[in-house]
């Protein structure tokens, strides 16, 4: 319980006073009422307030609740048992919540798993799919398989990058797009193909570009 | 949906397979739609929501049942649909055909003649999926069921005999009559290198070491094939059962299934399939009764190519880096945590239950001596029919390209095809009688790999297709071993120049020599096989070189550098597109007043080249470039008037 220092107007008595009432306390020597001073009245809310707040969030026999970043992390983890060996799905997991990977997320995966946090930059980094810088809103990825180059992908990447205004592996300034290349998407047979996000476009031709791209803006 | 009820025995899957079948309405229509990833590009989902509206419009719910299957192959022809029971099928299906096809097709029984399959270059129209050239020449086995069920539900898979040859393995045969049966059926892995599957589960078997692994490879990582992703999504539980045969046979109890990353539908459709094998006790403890237990988990790659390889793949699905290690010891003994491991690719599975069922002496029948069954090829590149297409072993390239693939696009002539992805290797136009099989194309320096069979016509240059190979390995390798890091460098830096023009007669002996390092020094199958293309495009296509080298000209006009862009003043009509679609300003003039490319601003994107209207834009290479016509007036095709 909070404690603050009051004195009687009347007898003159100094006493802690340790009660609920945030206006008048009762001198316990004369039963006289006393005003509780402004400044006073301030620290009896504030201790009363960190004290509900501390009843709330006691760590006493309950699992600790993590907050931020280590409770997205946390979330993930554990729906994959704490398996270091799932670090791989991990991060693809976090990633498709977050868009990238943030330092502070690889470094939380890293403590909860338990491994050396080399070992979750070096997957981080050798895989393509991994981006430890912020993407656009919409992901465009163009296939730059074999058979899309066969029938004119290249034109369609230069296309791209010359109307979003950025090379392969950047993000638009407006924070709209992130332009990727990937090596096959699986539509060969409809060449040349790119995907925005999630959706396919198959057969493309470099004027209908711009109108894809004016859909998502 | 009726409750689901675990099967514990092979006459309760017999039971439920008749249960299954007595439900169905024989006259009820089924329409069934393509949504592999191809036709869903093209806008499948679309067409299929617009047809559901229209049944519901029309009130025939009860009658019509729509099913989403997977890949039928011809993806060139997309979305495509296919109505049962008079298996009508419909091409190049748009949202406003929906109305059409539910109004006359499946109301009046008449047929849309506007959406049947035409032959592009007889004008013939086909009324009968089997009489397409396109599916005649075919011998499906494996992507034959793809039209007929859909992947989600695993009761369509139990309907036309699935798991029945599970129950073949699991109560009339030992583990070593099914090992026996596949090392007689002569079965080779489809994966590439073409390596006995028998002779594979054999090591395993005997391999020491609890527990062992039985993997399907689906991280086809080669650039022009999409073969495992039309199988796994259009047919997830033929490839489980496969496995689950194999697992008994080598005596697995865990399996794992690696798809890559970019096959979203194909991860979620096998995890599916195996959420729903599980539910009715086709999977996990005790499968059918029989105490095998098995299970299965997927794990998804994350975009590396190095990652197909079997050892790589292993280490990717411990969760670690994927790179290759020397295979002194093969992964059949040492694999997953050290464990006997036990990997093939998706299509070799999936036809391990055909040979169960159908017996050894069958499968030899298929295909040639020393390459049985079928094989599934990605036909893609600049060839009329593209799609999946299964054919025997043994056929040749020419009935490949000419009878199924209908042909050179635009009827140009054929220069290439490129077999097996970048450790495969060009095919000129003289071997395009040469039977398909794996011992064939591994004597004429290219590969089977896993199937893809890109054709190129006289418009590529072979030399910028070796550099795009080259490329494209420098920025997949791995960088563990030094030859096939440094080395694809040097060759990757050579070939630029090559193709910028920059070349000299030494690089060629150059390319050998770091070629020969490579081959002999690489730590995996990729450093060793990577300058397959580029080897061939030397053999096969050495004049092309020379061009590039010695007259600094791209026959082909592909290579920027040696290539200039100019607008014939003969045929401009001043129409303004290419101005307007150029992205640096380097085209001049204005309306009426023939246009022209200012050479220094030129970026050479070929943009001009592709949007114009009236062929009036030229790609020159190694000629004289005329004078701009400044302020000339154009010469009109039609009068003014029109």
């Amino acid at each position: 319980m909070p404690t603050v220092l009051l004195k009687c107007q009347h007898c003159g008595y100094r006493w802690d006073y340790r009660g609920k009432n945030e206006l008048y306390a009762t001198c316990t020597r004369c039963r006289y009422k006393v005003k509780i001073p402004e400044d006073k009245v301030r620290i009896l809310r504030q201790k009363k307030s960190s004290l509900e707040l501390k009843s709330s969030f006691s760590t006493e026999k309950r699992p600790v609740k993590l907050l931020g970043i280590a409770g997205i992390v946390n979330k993930v983890v554990e729906d994959y048992r704490y398996d270091e060996s799932m670090l791989i799905q991990i991060l693809l997991r976090l990633q498709k919540n977050f868009n990238w990977l943030p330092k502070e997320m690889l470094s939380e995966v890293s403590k909860q798993l338990r491994i050396p946090l080399s070992q979750v930059y070096q997957v981080a980094t050798f895989y393509k799919v991994f981006s430890l810088a912020p993407r656009g809103r919409h992901l465009i990825r163009t296939c730059m398989g074999t058979s899309c180059n066969v029938r004119g992908a290249p034109i369609v990447l230069d296309r791209l990058q010359s109307l979003l205004g950025i090379e392969k592996g950047e993000i638009t300034p407006d924070g709209a797009f992130s332009l990727e290349s990937v090596n096959c998407l699986g539509c060969c047979a409809l060449g040349p193909t790119m995907t925005v996000d999630s959706e396919y476009y198959g057969n493309l031709k470099v004027h209908d570009l711009k109108r894809i791209l004016s859909r998502y803006r | 949906m009726n409750a689901i009820k675990r099967v514990s025995s092979a006459e309760d899957l017999e039971k439920l397979r008749r249960g299954i079948r007595a439900r169905k309405e024989p006259s009820k229509h089924i329409i069934a739609f393509c949504v592999g990833t191809g036709c869903i590009a093209l806008g499948a989902k679309r067409v299929l929501e617009e047809t559901i509206g229209e049944i519901k419009k029309h009130g025939l719910e009860i009658r019509v049942d729509v099913k989403e299957t997977g890949c039928l192959g011809i993806c060139e022809q997309g979305p495509m649909l296919i109505i049962y029971p008079e298996e009508v099928p419909y091409f190049k299906v748009k949202p406003e055909d929906a109305h059409e096809v539910v109004s006359k097709t499946i109301v009046e029984g008449k047929l849309v003649e506007r959406l049947l399959y035409r032959d592009q270059v007889t004008g013939k129209v086909y009324k009968k999926i089997e009489e397409i050239p396109f599916y005649k020449n075919q011998l499906r086995l494996l992507l034959e069921n793809n039209a007929r069920i859909n992947p989600k539900n695993i009761e369509d898979y139990i309907e036309i005999g699935g798991y029945s040859a599970l129950a073949k393995a699991l109560f009339q045969m030992t583990p070593d009559q099914v090992l026996e049966e596949v090392k007689r059926s002569n079965l080779r892995g489809r994966g590439g290198a073409g390596f006995p599957t028998g002779l594979k589960w054999e090591t395993t078997r005997n391999a020491p070491g609890e527990p062992k692994y039985a993997i399907v490879n689906c991280d086809q990582g080669d650039p022009g094939a999409f073969m495992d992703r039309a199988l796994v999504e259009g047919n997830p539980h033929s490839v489980l059962e496969g496995l689950m045969i194999g697992a008994y046979a080598i005596g697995a109890s865990q399996g794992f299934v690696y798809v890559r990353e970019e096959y979203p539908l194909a991860a979620e459709n096998i995890s599916t399939a195996i959420r729903q094998a599980e539910e009715y006790g086709l999977l996990g403890e005790n499968v059918l009764g029989s105490g095998f237990n098995f299970w299965i988990g997927v794990h998804r790659g994350a975009g590396a190519f190095v990652s197909g390889e079997s050892s790589a793949l292993m280490t990717a699905i411990e969760g670690n880096v994927g790179e290759p290690r020397p295979k002194y010891i093969h992964t059949a003994v040492k694999g997953i945590r050290d464990k006997p491991s036990c990997l093939n690719n998706g299509k070799t599975w999936a036809t391990v239950p055909l040979i169960i069922l159908r017996g050894a002496e069958w499968f030899r029948s298929i295909g040639t001596e020393g390459s049985s069954g079928t094989m599934i090829f990605s036909l893609v590149g600049k060839i009329n029919n593209t799609g999946l297409v299964e054919v025997p072993m043994g056929i040749t390239l020419r009935d490949l390209i000419y009878n199924i693939g209908g042909g050179i696009r635009g009827g140009k002539r054929f220069k290439a095809v490129q077999t097996g992805g970048p450790s495969g290797g060009f095919i000129p136009e003289e071997y395009l009688d040469l039977p398909v099989d794996f011992d064939e194309l591994t004597k004429i320096g290219s590969m089977m790999g896993s199937g893809g069979m890109v054709v190129m016509d006289e418009d590529t240059c072979m030399t910028d297709m070796a550099r795009y190979f080259i490329d494209f390995l420098l920025e997949e390798s791995c960088g563990k071993c030094v030859p096939c890091r440094e080395g694809l460098r040097v060759l990757s830096k050579i070939l630029n120049d090559v193709c910028e023009g920059k070349g000299e007669d030494e690089d060629i002996q150059t390319i050998e020599d770091i070629i020969e390092t490579m081959k002999e020094a690489s730590l995996c199958e990729l450093g060793r096989t990577a300058a397959n293309p580029l080897l061939t495009s030397l053999m096969y296509f050495r004049n092309e070189w020379n061009q590039h080298i010695r007259e600094k000209r791209c026959a082909s006009k592909v290579c920027k550098a040696l290539t200039s862009y100019y607008i014939d003043p003969a045929k401009c009509q001043a129409c303004l597109i290419c101005l307007r679609e150029c992205s640096v300003g380097a085209i001049q003039g204005e309306k009426d007043q023939v246009h022209w490319i200012k050479q220094e601003k030129c970026i050479k994107c070929g943009t001009c080249y592709e949007v114009c209207n009236f062929d009036a834009v030229e790609k020159l290479s190694g000629e004289h470039l005329p004078p701009a016509p400044k302020g000339m007036k154009p010469i009109r095709k039609r009068k003014g008037g029109n």
